[in-house]
């Protein structure tokens, strides 16, 4: 009787303890490579910039009407999710959108305005208008945080 | 008992279900590029509101012309340098001044319009209104304005001071409908 067990045959196994760093540096890499971008705007949109931001708390509350020029254009117009809004459509828009909420949601809808530092006011003021009449009051105006009187001069 | 001749090995093979389902945690509650910009609560409908008198003396007025000028309080102005310092002294005049507003509930903010202004100028100005509410409320906590505008009312602790710093002070910021005339 031998002291020491003679080896047996062992299936060869292969380590797979380092398959989660693998998988991990896989997802870093993929999720470093991938851009995080909303779909590009079809409007010429440079947002007005300012200080006091805040952001909005819930973001599934948010639904997003840009307005601003076409490229190259100057008149604006009102979209919303890449169709085109004429200023009496956005009440119906409202309660288009407003419908995809969970009922007890519905109230707190926050329609972010993305709108063209240049767009005249009297656009806004008519989408505003619109709002108010389908009871949609809360309103987000989309700015970036910057020094709001660079370009003020102009 | 077992002879340990042979080295015990963890089974590891699952370490990746693991390292999955936390990427899908860390996923889910990381909140990708969250939408900022300056909120607003617009009024009710035109019909449901009730015209009520203002005293003068409890309204700022704020009036940007269709060449984008301003007029503060009845007085021209080319930019809005030390309109912040003007809003916090309105607001908090709690009647010492005849001229600015008796209480901060009364105190209002009225940004008017014309049609023809660039959108740029009213966010410059609504940005003022609201920059300074948030310095008046992040002073009354012992907040820098921008550490207020970020707290977060869902959690109970940080949104007691958000209440506390803004008690007895809203934010009555009033966007009167632009003149047709002169646009």
């Amino acid at each position: 009787m031998s002291k020491f067990k003679t080896k047996g045959k062992h299936a060869t196994q292969v380590n797979t303890s380092a398959l989660p760093d693998i998988v991990f540096l896989l997802l870093f890499f993929f999720m470093m490579s991938a851009t995080i971008r909303p779909k590009p705007s079809p409007l010429a949109i440079q947002e007005p910039r300012a200080q006091a931001l805040t952001q909005a708390e819930r973001r599934e509350l948010i639904r997003e009407l840009q307005i601003g020029p076409r490229p190259g254009r100057t008149s604006s117009v009102i979209m919303a999710d890449a169709k085109v809004l004429k200023v009496e459509e956005v009440a119906s828009w409202v309660i288009e959108q407003r419908n995809t909420l969970p009922e007890n949601l519905q109230p707190q809808m926050i329609v972010l305005i993305r709108a063209d530092e240049y767009v005249d006011m009297g656009l806004i003021s008519d989408v505003q208008q619109e709002l108010r009449k389908s009871n949609a009051r809360k309103v987000l105006y989309r700015a970036l945080k910057g020094p709001q009187n660079s370009q003020m001069g102009d | 008992m077992k002879s340990n001749a042979e080295a015990p090995s963890v089974n590891s093979g699952s370490m990746a279900d693991i390292a999955f389902l936390l990427l899908i945690f860390f996923l889910v509650t990381t909140t990708i590029s969250q939408e900022e910009g300056l909120t607003l609560k617009l009024p009710p409908e035109p019909e449901q509101l009730q015209s009520q008198k203002m005293h003068d003396r409890n309204v700022f007025k704020i009036l940007i012309n269709s060449q984008n000028q301003f007029l503060i309080e009845g007085e021209a102005a080319s930019n809005l340098t030390g309109l912040n310092e003007r809003l916090k002294a309105f607001i908090l005049n709690r009647g010492h001044d005849p001229n600015l507003s008796d209480t901060p509930e009364k105190a209002i903010i009225s940004i008017k319009t014309s049609r023809g202004t660039d959108y740029k100028f009213f966010i410059a100005v609504l940005d003022e209104a609201k920059g300074a509410y948030y310095d008046i409320y992040a002073q009354n906590v012992g907040l820098t304005s921008s550490q207020y505008r970020q707290l977060d009312s869902s959690k109970p602790s940080e949104n007691a001071q958000y209440q506390k710093g803004k008690e007895g002070i809203p934010m009555n910021i009033s966007i009167a409908e632009p003149e047709k005339v002169g646009s």
